[in-house]
């Protein structure tokens, strides 16, 4: 039998005071720094903006695409590289909410003005030329059209050729030159007619997301009810089936989860966006989940063990558990930590907001929610005996 | 537990066969927009527009009545939305004048005070011209969007009946602008004699009229993709409107450029036969949504048949075609939200998506049957089994018609599951070792592991459940994705770990016989 944990016996309550001062001052630090320095940062879900991805062509250094954005005034923009190619971002820009709101009531749609300025400034002057040439870009063209293009040509073959290099560009992203489109075996023709209808954008946009103020107070009012919800929920399970003082003792560890996680988000330079909120949410149930498994220890060991100290059987049922805290946390975690590295950037926040939480969790129901329950047996004493 | 091991058998076999049968294939459970790309379009109806509009029609209408009935009102002013006052009428008329509200106007309710009458819209009147307002802005992007040709769109009311927002979801589409421009086109299609212009500025257009523009016409641009640009001084009202248009084709003027040929009906072909037969000579303004596609001058007298011209490529002659078939939108919408995602960012995600299931699920088997050996492989079947049903029950949804696509935060909810799936394993498998250092026999030690591990797994379970419950009812987008395969995961999880891993025990190590030694 593989062990990591032969018979433990640790006496994690000796810690209480040194876990509760640790949290609670990472979390002091962490308020501190959300309320009077800004911390928390806001994505444009909720504080309205735009999200634009795109990928050039030829490298091109994040400092010109800065500079080519300060040229439309949009030079705050922040700027996130993906890849190490020097060919893909991430752009987001945000307007003050008093800006947007100011220019909706005009009936401008801030947002989209904003995104269309930032894809045009990137553009380049042969990109312009061409387009006003009439040239179609085969970088944004649907294959719909682009089979269209090519049916003089190639008559009913034109829609096999057309999914050919449309294939070749989802994989790719953007088309680099002709000659990778020669590569897919294109006949020459086929090419010339190309050449003379379509031409190659130097970026191509991978996604383009813009968020009014309205839809933002809208996506914040939602995420909130739903964590109010999603709390009040939890807090009326345990209150069926779990006694006062496991009920509060978990409520408390939930908070200590929640403003701690938030503290360390602070810290980082990550936003706030949908897909976090979830992350929140999934954390709580998690470190709910944690917590009960030792409570329920805690519970049973209560029965059979009448007239062992508080202390003593705390610290005797984090240790039985304390196997499967270990190894369950540890796997949910490799998952995790395999999502943070494979996942991509699209859920990079997600993932990485999962995998503090899920520590956190971990650690919380082990030294948060058994030193409240301590606390709560000191204070309010309950009968030996009676106690449940 | 021990009894019934048929009727368990029967029970699990049927779950996975159910599984695999809904399953199957996976290519049914559709995608969501982030991984198949497409677009996510918020729009908000400008109802005001509506109640602005119907404003000026009451008031057209009422001028009508009172000109009938031979009442001077000389003053009709609109205060703020849905509100305007008659005013310098004489004082004998009030009477009759209040009687015509009363008979007519019956949405409004009105208020007479020193020589003038306040008009207000009646709430409940707004309210339902809001409400159709908004209907019919759905309907007629139902409408486009159906013969723009995208498969399975979804388009829906946000916010209840009285909501004003129109969420509209286009998956796969690969040019979302002109997706978007399809949309949101008012489509007011109008017909204007022009009576100056072009001019490149509005004083030069305004020079033949004494610099200012005469009561019955307006100045309008023109488009500058389509005609010169510049400035056109038009009559105020339009001739024919798209409403008047009985069909519209595709067809080619005489240089054989895209053209939108069209069909009026016949009370409309009667004013255009009017408008040409008097006008010969003259341009005549075709204006969509407020700019001039072109002015053609008027060769011949003209009744039910034409064509509009501009210089259209044969995608926006399309475009408009649809447009036009599909009606004018009642009120202009604005955008509150758009995301678009293009293909190959989805194509992307979902590489990633599978390598990272396909990693995590791996790690966590070399995991568990390293450190629980042969109940690890136990483990392991209960982990393809909770795959099988996730991918079942999703398939299942599908089958029942509930709204449900797999979306990258879906993904990572199967794979946080993958990671606390075995969470139910260890409780018990935990136990169970606990039960066999205690010093009870195998066969026991596995009953009391599963019967003492049971609340514990049930508990907590329930909590993440409920957390889940919560993101679907009043999550958005990709968070309802991320919320279903996560509670799909779990339920699943506890019936594997349950029945699943116990059953595999049970078969594994019969009762009868002695066991000394557990691979665990």
């Amino acid at each position: 039998m593989l062990q990591l944990f032969k018979e433990t016996r640790i006496p994690f309550l000796k810690y209480k005071y040194l876990a509760i001062a640790f949290s609670w001052t990472v979390i002091a630090a962490g308020l501190v720094n959300i309320f009077f320095f800004r911390g928390l940062k806001l994505g444009v879900d909720f504080s309205g903006g735009t999200l634009i991805r795109v990928k050039f062509q030829e490298p091109l250094p994040i400092s010109e695409v800065r500079s080519r954005l300060s040229e439309v005034r949009l030079g705050e923009s922040k700027i996130q590289e993906v890849g190490s190619e020097d060919r893909e971002y991430i752009i987001r820009t945000t307007l003050s909410k008093a800006q947007m709101l100011e220019q909706q009531e005009a009936g401008v749609e801030a947002t989209e003005i904003m995104a269309n300025r930032v894809i045009d400034t990137l553009l380049t002057e042969p990109d312009r030329r061409a387009t006003q040439a009439g040239l179609q870009d085969i970088s944004s063209l649907d294959e719909k059209s682009l089979a269209h293009i090519l049916e003089p040509l190639l008559l009913e073959h034109a829609p096999a050729e057309a999914r050919k290099i449309m294939d070749f560009r989802v994989e790719r992203g953007i088309i680099r030159s002709w000659d990778e489109l020669q590569g897919l075996g294109l006949g020459q023709d086929t090419l010339a007619r190309l050449q003379e209808r379509c031409y190659l954008s130097s970026l191509s946009v991978l996604s383009k997301e813009t968020v009014g103020p309205i839809a933002g107070d809208y996506l914040w009012n939602r995420a909130r009810l739903a964590i109010i919800y999603a709390l009040l929920g939890i807090l009326i399970y345990m209150a069926v089936r779990f006694k006062l003082a496991y009920g509060v003792s978990a409520l408390l560890t939930l908070f200590h989860d929640v403003l701690l996680t938030l503290s360390i988000f602070s810290f980082t330079s990550r936003e706030i966006n949908l897909p976090v909120i979830a992350a929140f949410l999934t954390l709580v149930g998690y470190s709910i989940n944690d917590t009960i498994v030792i409570f329920d220890r805690i519970r049973d060991n209560l029965k059979i063990l009448r007239k062992a100290e508080f202390e003593d059987l705390m610290n005797l049922s984090i240790n039985q558990t304390l196997s499967r805290t270990i190894i369950t946390g540890g796997t949910t975690i490799l998952s995790l930590v395999v999502l943070v590295l494979f996942g991509g950037q699209v859920i990079n926040d997600f993932a990485f907001t999962l995998l503090i939480g899920i520590f956190i969790g971990t650690y919380s129901s082990i030294f948060q929610s058994c030193p409240f329950l301590f606390f709560w047996w000191k204070i309010f004493k309950p009968k030996k005996g009676m106690r449940k | 537990m021990r009894r019934n091991l048929l009727a368990r058998i029967i029970l699990v076999l049927v779950v996975l066969g159910a599984a695999l049968i809904l399953g199957w294939p996976p290519k049914k459970i559709p995608l969501g927009l982030d991984l198949a790309g497409g677009m996510h379009l918020v729009f908000q109806v400008q109802t005001d527009d509506a109640v602005e509009i119907y404003v000026d029609q009451t008031i057209g209408r009422l001028k009508e009545l009172l000109s009938k009935k031979k009442i001077t009102v000389g003053s009709f002013t609109k205060r703020q939305l849905g509100r305007f006052t008659l005013g310098q009428f004489s004082p004998e008329d009030e009477g009759k004048l209040q009687d015509l509200l009363d008979e007519y106007l019956r949405d409004w309710d009105y208020g007479v005070s020193a020589g003038a009458v306040n008009l207000t819209l009646k709430h409940a009147a707004e309210r339902s011209l809001r409400t159709e307002t908004v209907d019919q802005a759905l309907a007629t992007i139902n409408n486009r969007v159906d013969l723009f040709g995208v498969s399975e769109p979804t388009i829906q009311r946000q916010g209840g009946t009285e909501g004003d927002r129109i969420v509209v979801e286009l998956p796969g589409i690969s040019n979302p602008e002109r997706a978007m421009n399809l949309i949101r086109t008012t489509a007011l299609l109008e017909w204007k004699l022009v009576h100056a212009g072009p001019a490149a500025e509005e004083a030069a257009l305004l020079q033949g009229f004494g610099g200012s523009v005469p009561e019955d016409m307006e100045v309008v641009k023109g488009d500058p993709k389509k005609t010169e640009g510049g400035f056109y001084l038009v009559s105020r009202v339009a001739t024919i409107t798209g409403q008047d248009l009985s069909s519209v084709h595709l067809d080619r003027d005489d240089m054989d450029n895209p053209a939108v040929g069209f069909e009026l009906k016949p009370e409309g072909s009667a004013r255009f036969a009017r408008l040409t037969g008097d006008n010969i000579g003259k341009p005549v303004a075709i204006i969509l949504d407020g700019k001039v596609q072109s002015a053609p001058t008027i060769q011949d007298r003209i009744s039910d048949r034409g064509i509009i011209r501009g210089r259209f490529s044969i995608d926006e002659v399309r475009d408009l075609i649809v447009t036009l078939k599909s009606g004018a939108l009642p009120a202009s919408i604005k955008i509150l939200e758009n995301r678009t995602i293009g293909p190959s960012l989805g194509a992307d995600s979902i590489r990633r998506g599978l390598v990272a299931i396909l990693a995590s699920f791996l790690i966590t088997l070399v995991f568990m049957v390293f450190y629980y050996r042969g109940a690890g492989i136990n483990a392991l079947v209960a982990l393809l089994f909770n795959l099988v049903i996730i991918v079942g029950t999703l398939g299942a949804l599908v089958v029942m018609k509930i709204p449900v696509s797999l979306t990258l935060p879906g993904i990572a909810g199967i794979i946080l599951t993958i990671g606390m799936s075995v969470d139910a394993n260890v409780l018990i498998f935990e136990r169970i070792r606990e039960e066999i250092k205690a010093g009870r026999s195998v066969p026991s030690s596995i009953g009391f592991g599963f019967s003492r591990a049971l609340s514990a797994i049930i508990d907590s379970n329930v909590t993440t459940v409920v957390a889940a419950f919560f993101l679907i009812q009043w999550g958005t987008g990709p968070i309802k994705g991320f919320a279903v395969t996560l509670i799909i995961g779990v339920c699943a999880s506890m019936f594997t770990a349950v029945f699943v891993s116990r059953l595999i025990f049970d078969l594994v190590i019969p009762r009868h016989r002695k066991v000394e030694k557990l691979s665990i």
